[in-house]
């Protein structure tokens, strides 16, 4: 079964995978710090305005932000506390982004366990409507939690123009480093897969798949046990995919299980499919059958010299400091701090910065690690090998943009395709003369965005 | 403790190679060919070799220096240059004449693009135009490996040194017109693969270069679209040739065994800075690198014509490359 299926897409690399660090260690409970800072701006989508004002009392879930535009989700308090501010803080992607500032109330325990055990293969999903579903995933706050965080409602919204043809699961995890999702879906089987079946009768399709990377066997092993006692057995397919970066990307996920390309600019539901991360699947779990928001993730504190790596159920708003204490701190070897995993993750200089929705890992590399990829090695010129044009997945020319950008030249740089550029890193990890290929498209890209006024200077 | 942590665009992490271990790549890919013209042409080969690679890496060090930039011999670029350039002289050839050939490869086929990525034609082979367009004598002289059969034809010897001979190729060239017979060329054959024949330095044993090639593609320095592009166009063209009139053409093996074809499509076509980027690019640039030099063998006035066919293609890169427009995956956009 495993060894029958290699599903791919064309391109891409094969970073080391680092996992090993974190695979075997079980989700654990993760209490607040003395400060937890929840950002009005966690997803794609009008920002969120504070409902609770300085000196506020709030309660775990209660909502604290809400837009009312239809593409948004409302954000909550993840503990019982004061608000203690609303304030800029350092976000990994914006540079600034208003959050609540909540200081825990020191005589809670706001400390929050998972309930996997109140999933069984029993699971029906018909007790609940699609658009009761829909209402209360929006009422969480669920966004996509692999890392884009379009808000999950919008997503699932039935178009009859085009319905939606395959409900596509990713258990990925591409990502060197991170084995949240892989944890998730070994120890949460059966929460993921009533989030999955919820997920398929709100989007109204009852065609799935679950895309797993064929390096996890032990989540394709557990995933098929779970799908074979389950009510909708027939409509499940695990569908193991290679391993090859990056494979969760949802384009190439798409390719993989259902063999077809989402329109450059274009959403995947415009060709009538829906992609969910499997955390978010069981976030939609927990919001259906037990009203509770999205106020936790699992985070993967993950690195080579950090003394205590692991998995951790993590309220969101929670410092990458307060993580980073908990599991060792950091030592002298530690050269780079990475909200995300090495290829596609944000370097942050300021450890005060919270964790999002979308935040899986913490990741912490050493000198070592980063001095052999690009810290402080030279930059050559470009020997047009086209080494970056055969692992590009998205089939564009990076090295050609790049200069493109380089040298000020935007147009040249879309009408080689800018736009189609994933930001998925490739062909800065392939490139041999170590031109940061990635960093100069996503530039053009913001200064493209820019100049159409599409943007903020 | 903040200022010691780094921040950068992602990745973080990245493949552990360089365009050094790439040239470097290309350079143990070159060993075999080397160790033959050592067996072949002793002390000769080591002169040549040494000569090229020193004039292109002094060239490149002073030239660097003049535009006082950094210095790039340590990507081992200008090295591989040079021992291209050197398995491509007439093993007779002075050692003046391979430093004279060095320094004008490096200081106008490459620094006076900007250096490394920049050129348009391949260093090596604009080296050797130059040598061959000034000293059109020395560069046709081909002796004879030590080793040879002394029963194959020769040449009576034009110098004391060592006995010269016409190259395959060049017998090859006589059999199209006539004046020599088609099975002295045949009996050739064998020879070209192990290199027992007059030609140049690094291009006589079929079997190093290959071995050589082979290396570099599981190495993955190069990717097969170029060697096989080159190769096959090469072959069906002779193998036209050969159907057409079997009396005067040489079959396509033959054509593709003796001469430079194979260090051609593994190591001088390959040049990634002169040639295209993309794979449908790879094998156009191929395949008229291919014919041309299938053109020039049979219709043409010299007997080879790697250099020449190398040239002309890598004048043709910027073209192709405009050519093969990339779609990308899910379609053109709107922008």
């Amino acid at each position: 079964m495993i060894s029958k299926a290699r599903a791919t897409f064309p391109g891409g690399v094969h970073p080391q995978e680092n996992k090993r660090f974190t695979e075997g260690r079980p989700i654990e409970p993760f209490a607040a710090g003395k400060q937890i800072a929840v950002i009005l701006s966690q997803h794609i989508g009008a920002i969120c305005k504070p409902t609770v004002a300085k000196r506020d009392k709030v309660q775990a879930g209660q909502v604290v932000g809400r837009a009312e535009a239809f593409v948004s989700a409302p954000v909550h308090s993840p503990v019982n506390g004061t608000v203690k501010d609303i304030a800029l803080q350092s976000h990994p992607v914006l540079g600034r982004a208003m959050a609540v500032i909540i200081e825990p109330d020191p005589e809670a325990e706001n400390i929050k366990r998972p309930c996997p055990e109140r999933f069984g293969p029993d699971f029906d999903a018909s007790a609940w409507s699609p658009e009761a579903i829909r209402d209360a995933i929006q009422e969480a706050g669920i966004v996509g939690m692999g890392g884009a965080g379009f808000p999950t409602r919008v997503k699932l919204e039935p178009n009859p123009q085009k319905p939606k043809e395959v409900v596509i699961i990713n258990g990925c995890e591409c990502e060197p480093f991170i084995t949240c999702d892989y944890r998730v879906m070994i120890e949460w089987t059966h929460q993921v897969l009533a989030g999955v079946q919820l997920a398929a009768r709100a989007a109204e399709c009852s065609n799935i798949k679950i895309g797993i990377e064929d390096n996890k066997p032990e989540a394709i092993r557990a995933m098929n046990a779970a799908v074979k006692e389950c009510r909708e057995a027939k409509n499940i397919t695990v569908v193991p995919v290679k391993t090859k970066y990056p494979q969760g990307g949802e384009r190439q996920l798409i390719k993989a299980v259902w063999g077809k390309d989402v329109p450059v600019g274009g959403i995947p539901p415009m060709i009538g499919v829906v992609v969910l991360n499997v955390a978010t699947c069981a976030a939609i779990a927990e919001a259906v059958v037990c009203g509770s928001a999205l106020t936790h993730r699992v985070v993967t504190v993950g690195g080579s010299s950090i003394a205590r790596p692991g998995n951790y159920y993590v309220p969101i708003g929670t410092t990458v400091a307060d993580l980073i204490e908990h599991c060792g701190g950091l030592d002298d070897k530690i050269a780079k701090v990475v909200l995300g995993g090495p290829m596609m993750g944000f370097a942050i200089a300021d450890l005060s910065t919270p964790i999002t929705k979308t935040g899986g890992a913490v990741t912490l590399l050493t000198k070592e690690e980063i001095t052999r990829a690009k810290y402080d090695r030279r930059q050559t010129p470009c020997i047009r090998c086209g080494r970056c044009l055969q692992v590009c997945p998205a089939g564009i020319n990076p090295t050609k943009i790049a200069h493109a950008v380089k040298h000020g030249m935007l147009d040249v740089a879309e009408r080689h395709h800018m736009n189609a550029c994933i930001e998925c890193g490739c062909c800065s990890y392939i490139c041999p003369a170590n031109i940061e290929l990635t960093g100069y498209i996503k530039t053009g890209k913001i200064l493209t965005a820019r100049a159409k006024k599409l943007m903020p200077q | 403790m903040l200022e010691r942590i780094t921040v950068s665009p992602a990745p973080h992490v990245s493949k552990a190679h360089s365009t050094r271990s790439i040239m470097l790549d290309v350079l143990i890919g070159l060993a075999p060919a080397m160790v033959m013209a050592v067996v072949y042409f002793r002390m000769r080969a080591v002169l040549l070799v040494a000569a090229c690679v020193v004039a292109c890496a002094a060239t490149e060090w002073v030239c660097n220096a003049i535009r006082r930039k950094a210095q790039s011999i340590d990507d081992l670029s200008a090295v591989v240059t040079g021992v291209i350039l050197a398995f491509s002289l007439p093993p007779a050839a002075p050692v003046w004449l391979a430093a004279l050939g060095g320094v004008f490869a490096i200081a106008i086929g490459k620094m006076v693009y900007g250096g490394l990525g920049g050129n348009t034609f391949n260093p090596a082979m604009v080296g050797r135009a130059f040598l061959t367009v000034s000293f059109g004598m020395l560069m046709t002289t081909w002796t004879v490996p030590a080793t040879i059969d002394p029963s194959m034809p020769t040449i009576a010897p034009t110098n004391t040194e060592a006995l010269t001979q016409a190259t395959p190729l060049a017998w090859s060239k006589e059999a199209i017109k006539g004046k020599a017979d088609a099975e002295v060329v045949r009996k050739q054959l064998p020879a070209a693969i192990t290199g027992q024949i007059g030609g140049c330095l690094g291009e006589t044993s079929a079997l190093a270069l290959l071995i050589g090639g082979v290396y570099l593609l599981v190495r993955k320095t190069i990717t097969y679209h170029i060697p096989a592009a080159v190769l096959l166009a090469a072959a069906i063209l002779a193998a036209v040739g050969y159907l057409i009139k079997p009396g005067a053409y040489v079959p396509p093996i033959f054509h593709v065994a003796s001469g430079a074809l194979l260090f051609g499509a593994f190591f001088i076509a390959t040049d990634p800075v002169t040639a295209p980027l993309t794979t449908k690019g790879m094998w156009i640039f191929g395949a008229g690198v291919g014919a041309l030099v299938m053109l020039i063998r049979i219709a043409g006035e010299l007997p080879e014509g790697v250099m020449y066919a190398v040239l002309l293609m890598n004048g043709l890169t910027p073209l192709i490359d405009r050519f093969c427009k990339l779609v990308p995956v899910g379609g053109k956009t709107n922008a």
